[in-house]
């Protein structure tokens, strides 16, 4: 065997000085060439399509159009995130480079990670530009409040856990089919988690889509009186962080991914991001659903959250003037004139309200998935009396109209206000029942029914503050006495009202006695 | 010595890859000769430390490849030409090369300057900017060519190098390989004898995993002076006489 024997080439090559700026530039070519950023337009349609579209109709108010935001943005980029990064993930075994980029220096957790980092960088962009856009149309119509930035921290922080999950994917099980398959998986995964939730102490509500009470939904009471509760998103933010880290550090522990203390350190920060990911879903477990209808989670919880937020009510400048909290301000001209008939019809006698105010719903988590909603405490209050106004669950958007909103005021707050005055309570006697009618149908409110209203929505009972009574059975004695009293003059009625209200309140009137 | 090989071997299941080479090899242009199926790109995937060997020593560049710290100090200076090369149709042929260039960690302020020179190398500067989809099989072989010496590497394996190349660019090639061959080792896994015989200094002819000849193309070539066997077609040239010669009385 012939030799050549001339010296080896023996001046070693240091290793770069510049780590950060290798990483820069590999990270400017990545960008340059990244699935994600062809994706962009696909993502932007889907925002378009189904989130912004519909988060828009709602009411502007932070907290519906926030809570609409997490959930709807999610589900919008997961599958070009998921599908994006794992054919990154999986490029050099599509593109047949595995053999020459695995003989280059760079280790290939620090190359694998460049590249997810491009991929996860675009669809950050997009989140950023879609959060943008959404919150800064709502900032142009909502009349008062700020964004609420833990829903849009979830939606954030759930684009690298999706982009580390469809990487790793592509990285660990690389095939054309890898991003097709890992893209609808993930869907489907993230979509049917919310089905195994089961009132407000599941596991499963560390799923990025639930923003709050998940059988509650989008709730406009939630998030206005009292601060956003960030406990649920810090434990969702936990899980998608340790998620996130765990699935990346596992991208090192193959042979050949780096050195033996660099897969060591990749297998102790895998372990650490599951236990993160696993304790943030044994916190969202112990969540439960407070009176302010927000998912508290115990040991995650500050009780400084708990303070009411101030505000300044909008008031009308009516005789009894009716004050919304101002970012209900754009309901208040249909709150005054769905009531404005009742207050003109009680202003001035015994026991009227000095202030219709609005109050804050309670929620309580019934049994499974029912949620109840409804005032703490009486209807009417204080002294001099101040009538608490809830308003409904739902406000004009989507599924409902101007008219339907006044409609659903004069029933509940309308017949509310008039049942306290009168003083029927559950149980009123037959000449209050009377009374209650005439009052009603001479503030064209609509006739109390029996039995009292409480109007289950889906999972949901919203219970009306105070149930009006029923009105008298046709024939009765009480019916009789109602068609006499209809029968005055409104300043006839007026006057017997002024004089006897409190005794009728007080139970001493009899239907005799009714004029 | 840039190469140190004793007793390799590289088993894939049941097949015998490479059976005991040794092999050693200083600055210069080194060809690798075989049939197909012979071992070439095997052994040339251990020397590139793209597979470790099953057994045997393997050290590159005074170095032991088999140790996570010198394998990576190994990979700084080398430059690898695979026989199939994979590519980004998306990247254009200087962001390809500038790749390469930042995987194999030289100095960032270098890489720019060394990319411009290694595409002109290749004679593609004026393709710099084209996206790879765009480029012919034979320019695609020069890219490859141009990421493997950008980062002067001072061990070059180059795998069929010239497949694709046209006449014209084979001349060329030659002498690059020459020019690169004046600092670095250079193997160049082949079956073209004619380029062996204009680029090369040192050749190895492997058969059925081991290297049945080493010496310069002259004494390949005399290897093929020798009358043949009746019925024995040797080839044309002097250089595919010794080749034909040689591996016919390796199996004989």
């Amino acid at each position: 065997m012939t030799t050549t024997h001339t010296p080896a080439v023996s001046r070693p090559r240091p290793a770069p000085r510049h780590p950060a700026l290798v990483t820069a530039r590999l990270l400017r070519l990545e960008l340059r060439h990244n699935a994600m950023l062809w994706m962009l337009p696909l993502v932007f349609a889907l925002f378009w399509l189904t989130t912004y579209r519909k988060t828009m109709a709602m009411p502007p108010l932070w907290n519906l159009r926030a809570v609409s935001l997490q959930s709807g943005a999610i589900l919008d980029f997961i599958v070009p995130v998921v599908g994006a990064a794992a054919w990154m993930g999986s490029r050099e075994a599509r593109r047949h480079t595995s053999e020459l980029i695995k003989i280059t220096a760079q280790p290939r957790w620090g190359r694998l990670l460049t590249t997810w980092a491009a991929t996860t960088c675009w669809a950050l962009v997009g989140y950023l530009i879609c959060l943008g856009v959404l919150y800064g149309m709502t900032a142009r119509q909502a009349s008062w409040g700020g964004p609420l930035w833990w829903p849009a921290a979830v939606a954030a922080a759930s684009l690298p856990a999706f982009s580390a999950l469809g990487f790793a994917a592509g990285a660990l099980l690389p095939s054309r089919f890898t991003a097709p398959l890992a893209a609808i998986g993930a869907f489907f995964a993230l979509a049917l988690s919310t089905q195994l939730i089961t009132g407000s102490q599941s596991y499963w509500q560390v799923s990025p889509v639930v923003a709050g009470g998940w059988d509650l939904g989008p709730d406009t009471g939630v998030g206005t009186f009292y601060p956003y509760l960030p406990d649920l998103s810090i434990a969702q933010v936990m899980f998608l962080a340790g998620l996130t880290v765990a699935l990346l550090a596992a991208l090192a522990l193959p042979a050949g991914s780096g050195g033996r203390r660099v897969r060591a350190a990749a297998a102790a920060v895998t372990a650490a991001g599951l236990l993160a990911a696993g304790t943030a879903t044994v916190l969202a477990g112990t969540g439960q659903l407070d009176s302010q209808g927000m998912i508290a989670i115990p040991a995650l919880h500050d009780a400084a959250s708990d303070r009411p937020v101030r505000f300044t009510p909008v008031c009308s400048h009516t005789a009894i003037p009716v004050c919304l909290n101002p970012a209900y301000a754009h309901y208040l001209p249909v709150a005054v004139t769905a009531l404005a008939p009742v207050l003109s019809e009680i202003a001035g006698l015994p026991g009227a309200p000095v202030r219709v105010s609005q109050a804050p719903a309670t929620y309580r988590q019934g049994r499974g998935n029912s949620v109840s909603t409804g005032l703490a405490g009486p209807a009417m209050s204080g002294r001099p009396a101040v009538f608490r106004l809830l308003l409904p669950s739902q406000l004009p958007g989507p599924a409902m109209t101007t008219t339907d909103l006044a409609a659903e005021i004069r029933s509940s707050a309308g017949l509310g206000i008039v049942s306290s005055i009168v003083g029927a309570g559950r149980h009123p006697s037959p000449v209050q029942q009377a009374v209650l009618a005439v009052l009603a149908r001479a503030s064209s409110l609509p006739q109390p029914t029996s039995p009292p209203r409480s109007t289950p929505t889906g999972s949901r009972k919203r219970a009306a503050p105070s149930p009006p009574a029923p009105e008298p059975a046709p024939g009765s004695p009480a019916y009789a006495a109602a068609q006499r009293f209809a029968a005055l003059t409104p300043p006839a009625r007026r006057t017997w009202l002024v004089r006897h209200l409190p005794a009728l309140r007080a139970g001493r009137i009899t239907l005799a006695q009714l004029p | 010595m840039n190469v140190e090989i004793t007793g390799l071997t590289r088993r894939f299941g049941r097949t015998m890859a490479v059976a005991g080479a040794d092999l050693q090899a200083g600055p210069g242009v080194f060809g690798l000769l075989g049939p197909n199926g012979a071992g070439k790109t095997s052994l040339l995937r251990m020397m590139a430390t793209a597979v470790p060997p099953t057994s045997g020593r393997l050290r590159l560049l005074g170095r032991d490849p088999g140790s996570y710290g010198p394998r990576q100090e190994i990979r700084r200076r080398l430059g690898y030409l695979p026989q199939n090369l994979g590519y980004y149709p998306g990247f254009t042929v200087a962001e390809f090369v500038e790749y390469f260039a930042l995987l194999k960690e030289m100095p960032p302020a270098r890489v720019q300057a060394a990319v411009a020179a290694a595409v002109e190398r290749v004679e593609l500067g004026g393709k710099a900017k084209a996206r790879l989809r765009t480029l012919s099989g034979g320019m695609l072989r020069r890219v490859g060519i141009a990421q493997a010496i950008v980062n002067e590497p001072e061990l070059l394996l180059l795998d069929e190098p010239t497949a694709g190349l046209d006449p014209q660019q084979r001349m060329v090639f030659r002498g690059l390989l020459r020019d690169l061959g004046q600092r670095a080792t250079v193997v160049v896994s082949t079956h073209l004898v004619e380029d062996v015989g204009a680029a090369c200094a040192q050749v190895a002819l492997m058969d059925q995993g081991q290297i049945v000849f080493h010496g310069t193309p002259a004494d390949l070539v005399a290897r093929g002076e020798a009358p043949a066997a009746e019925g024995q077609d040797l080839g044309d040239s002097p250089l595919e006489r010794g080749y034909s010669a040689v591996l016919a009385g390796g199996r004989s």
